[in-house]
């Protein structure tokens, strides 16, 4: 089991292309890895479909339950075995607001939101989802277009993000007029060709505070400079999507450009797509996916996500590639071809150029899309079809003249879905939220325990009634500003098998955007160091946070990769 | 409704042009009777459908609003082929957007299927005093190259209605009781008048007393209205 997980993480390390350089990625020196501690359980209840998208990618995964299973009783075990030296949580609410915890880094996590995209949700303390309340408060598409880089409030960024051809044109940057910055670009494809001249290649650059960072491929540069602390293996990975979101609107045969002409001007080819960079961007400070590479699906009743995976099924089993029906970020339910298998990133690359685009809200849409990790050299086309406000339903085909087949297949799909109520399942499970640190069962022995949402997932589809325990707000009272048992105030579990992730919402004391950017930016790092190919893969990590928070609030995380 | 024992088309326009010509917004404001000033771009192609009863044929459309963008130019061809009519739209405040409409219509002629009914389609009339693009230059590239044209606004509904009931008429005429075959007319009718002018074939139009029919392409076709398929 455990060798298992251990080649499986640095498979994933693999997979993705992270490249560690040794000489950064100083470990935090907040952090001291002190002890071990174990993932906190998920799921007992085999089936009830937090994570399980049923319908499984391929026909490997279909025992994935079961792994699921296994994996989730042996950490019940540890977790009884831990629970008594997990940190008491006592007394933090009354803490909190002495918050003296004004030491140099902390002003640093303030000001870096102002200077960053979430500083719009500041005075939004809503415990719903993080990323729920920054989706209604985030401004789309691309702003300060008016800036350069002689402008001062450009040099202030926390982080920029380049594209430019290896001639240095311009090709696309996150703040201020590409056009304007052929300048800079043509400096920033100096110092790449000034290292590669000498037979070398240039990863990064580390200038006081600020990282710059260097992808290249082929004949496209990508560059990221950042003074925000993040890991170089982050920054990087965020680079390589940047890149696949380029690959999925245009395809790698756009390296044949250059290849006839080394001056060409992509620009043109990029244009109206800027809303989807920035919108990419912007999930890389809320959206786990985004680095450890697997995606999360929508909490929903087993037999409401079968009946949605029989549909998908009967659809792709007439020749639709992949057909993905999805909720904002999260999966209902995921169905490929025999042996098509879609990466969790090419779902990630696919779902946001499809949300960011409003085009796709106000019709049915077929629009020729490549998934990097799929064939980069190839379109495949997409029908996309808005099914309601938030729940969208992606059919992929590789033949260009499917419309209509998949028109009815989209027909077919909502029908069933509608009258299997599928729709309102989706629809409540948006409105409940997603799964809250304080639900969790008290006691962690009796699995059968009230935890409202595992009680509810419980609750067969055809007495649609909730049970008269289910009252998340009753239950949540005695925890509200400490977490939930044992202090836990927040959860990532990522199962490598099955590709995906559950986390919880964040939920008080984790209640400003500061905070849980800050929460966000630990499990980028906590992920980056176990995947560290120096000194990795652990298996375990305990890292304690002196900053957060004045009272040396211990903040655990546990990052399974495998168990 | 209006359901005579009129012949049922079932035909697929597309619309092409530049980014920013207005394609979405003419085809919304004539579908949802909205307008957006902020339209954003379309990806790949939206598609909507539409019924129009006219008092020869009920005419069911395929609408296909392609993007603008260069980098699906090479991939029209998937969207114009099998098409019955073309609706080329630049805006007329761009004399760019107006070459680059005359490259999609040289496209059609080259490539498309030559029964095709054209439209050459001069869009934000309403921005009279920032345009580029004269009615006289669109009247005579569409006379040199046998179009129809109309100059219109998405925005005030000039002349929107009025350019989907004349494809609808001509693919009506087009299509005859057998199917065999379309013919076009040789030379456009005297669609384009000055828009200072009453245009005569819009009069005629009005008086067609034309009933539609108003179908919201998710309440679905099938739901109101199952006509007989006959591909025009």
């Amino acid at each position: 089991m455990s060798l298992d997980s251990i080649s499986s993480s640095s498979s994933v390390d693999e997979s993705t292309g992270l490249n560690r350089n040794s000489d950064l990625e100083p470990v935090d020196e907040q952090f001291g890895l002190l002890s071990l501690t174990e993932p906190f359980e998920l799921e007992p209840n085999r089936g009830n479909g937090y994570g399980v998208a049923n319908g499984s990618l391929n026909r490997e995964r279909s025992n994935g339950e079961e792994e699921y299973e296994r994996l989730t009783v042996q950490n019940r075990e540890i977790f009884g075995d831990e629970r008594p030296s997990s940190p008491s949580s006592s007394g933090y609410a009354g803490e909190r607001g002495s918050s003296s915890a004004s030491t140099a880094s902390r002003i640093d996590g303030a000001s870096e939101v102002d200077g960053d995209e979430i500083q719009e949700v500041r005075n939004d303390c809503s415990l719903e989802g993080f990323s729920d309340t920054q989706a209604s408060a985030w401004v789309p598409g691309k702003r300060h277009v008016d800036e350069d880089d002689g402008s001062i409030s450009w040099r202030k960024r926390k982080k920029h993000f380049f594209i430019l051809s290896n001639s240095g044109k311009p090709i696309y940057s996150r703040y201020g007029d590409e056009h304007k910055l052929a300048g800079f670009s043509a400096t920033l494809q100096a110092i790449i060709s000034f290292v590669e001249n000498g037979g070398d290649r240039v990863k990064l650059v580390k200038a006081g505070k600020h990282q710059v960072v260097f992808l290249v491929k082929g004949p496209i540069y990508l560059v990221c400079i950042s003074c925000t602390e993040e890991p170089f293996e982050s920054l990087k990975g965020q680079l390589e999507l940047i890149y696949g979101q380029m690959i999925l609107i245009l395809t790698k045969s756009i390296n044949r450009c250059f290849e006839k002409n080394p001056k060409f001007d992509m620009t043109p080819l990029l244009r109206g797509t800027d809303v989807v960079f920035s919108s990419l961007i912007h999930s890389f400070s809320w959206n786990p996916a985004t680095f450890i590479h697997a995606y999360t699906c929508l909490p929903l009743a087993y037999a409401t996500r079968q009946a949605a995976g029989a549909i998908l099924q009967d659809v792709a089993d007439s020749g639709v590639l992949f057909a993905i029906l999805m909720c904002k970020h999260k999966v209902i339910s995921l169905v490929g071809a025999q042996k098509a298998s879609l990466h969790p990133d090419d779902m990630l690359l696919l779902s946001n150029f499809v949300m960011s685009s409003e085009s796709f809200r106000t019709a049915e849409s077929f629009s020729p899309i490549c998934l990097p990790r799929y064939n980069p050299m190839a379109f495949l086309y997409a029908y996309v079809n808005f099914l309601d406000v938030d729940t969208y339903l992606i059919l992929l085909t590789t033949r260009s003249d499917a419309f209509y087949h998949l028109k009815d297949c989209r027909i077919r799909i909502e029908l069933v879905l509608s009258n299997s109520n599928v729709l309102s399942e989706v629809q409540r499970s948006m409105i409940d939220g997603g799964m809250h640190v304080e639900d969790l069962p008290l006691d962690p022995l009796p699995r059968s325990g009230s935890s409202p949402h595992l009680g509810h997932q419980r609750v067969p589809t055809d007495s649609p009634e909730r049970l008269p325990t289910d009252s998340p707000k009753r239950l949540r009272e005695p925890f509200i500003g400490i977490g939930g048992p044992a202090g836990l105030w927040h959860f990532i579990y990522r199962s490598i098998f099955l590709e995906q992730y559950v986390s919880s919402e964040f939920s008080p004391p984790l209640s400003s955007p500061q905070q849980q950017k800050r929460l966000y930016r630990a499990y980028q790092r906590l992920y980056a160091s176990m995947h560290d190919k120096g000194i990795g893969p652990h298996k375990t990590q305990f890292r304690r946070d002196e900053n957060y928070g004045s009272s040396h609030k211990d903040l655990q995380q546990g990052l399974s990769m495998g168990i | 409704m209006a359901k005579t024992r009129n012949k049922n088309i079932q035909a697929k326009l597309v619309f092409l042009g530049d980014m920013g010509a207005g394609k979405t917004s003419l085809v919304s404001r004539f579908v949802r009777g909205q307008f957006s000033d902020f339209q954003e771009s379309t990806i790949g192609a939206a598609f909507f459908t539409q019924v129009l009863s006219l008092n020869e044929a009920t005419i069911k459309l395929d609408i296909w609003d392609t993007a603008g963008q260069e980098r699906y130019h090479s991939l029209a061809p998937m969207y114009y082929r099998g098409a019955a009519a073309a609706v080329v739209v630049y805006d007329l405040t761009s004399s760019e957007s107006f070459e680059r409409a005359k490259k999609w219509v040289q496209e059609l002629q080259r490539q498309g299927n030559p029964n095709l009914i054209k439209f050459l389609v001069a869009n934000k009339v309403d921005l009279e005093e920032k345009r580029k693009v004269g009615n006289e230059e669109g009247e005579l590239y569409v006379k040199e190259n046998g179009l129809y044209f109309l100059e219109t606004s998405a925005k005030t509904a000039h002349n929107v209605n009025e350019l989907f009931y004349e494809i609808a008429k001509k693919l009506a005429k087009a299509a005859p009781s057998r199917p065999t075959g379309m013919r076009l007319h040789s030379r456009p009718q005297e669609t384009g008048r000055r828009h200072s002018s009453p245009n005569l074939s819009n009069i005629r139009l009005f008086h067609l007393q034309v009933k539609w029919i108003k179908i919201k392409q998710r309440n679905g076709f099938s739901a109101s209205e199952t006509p007989t398929k006959h591909i025009a």
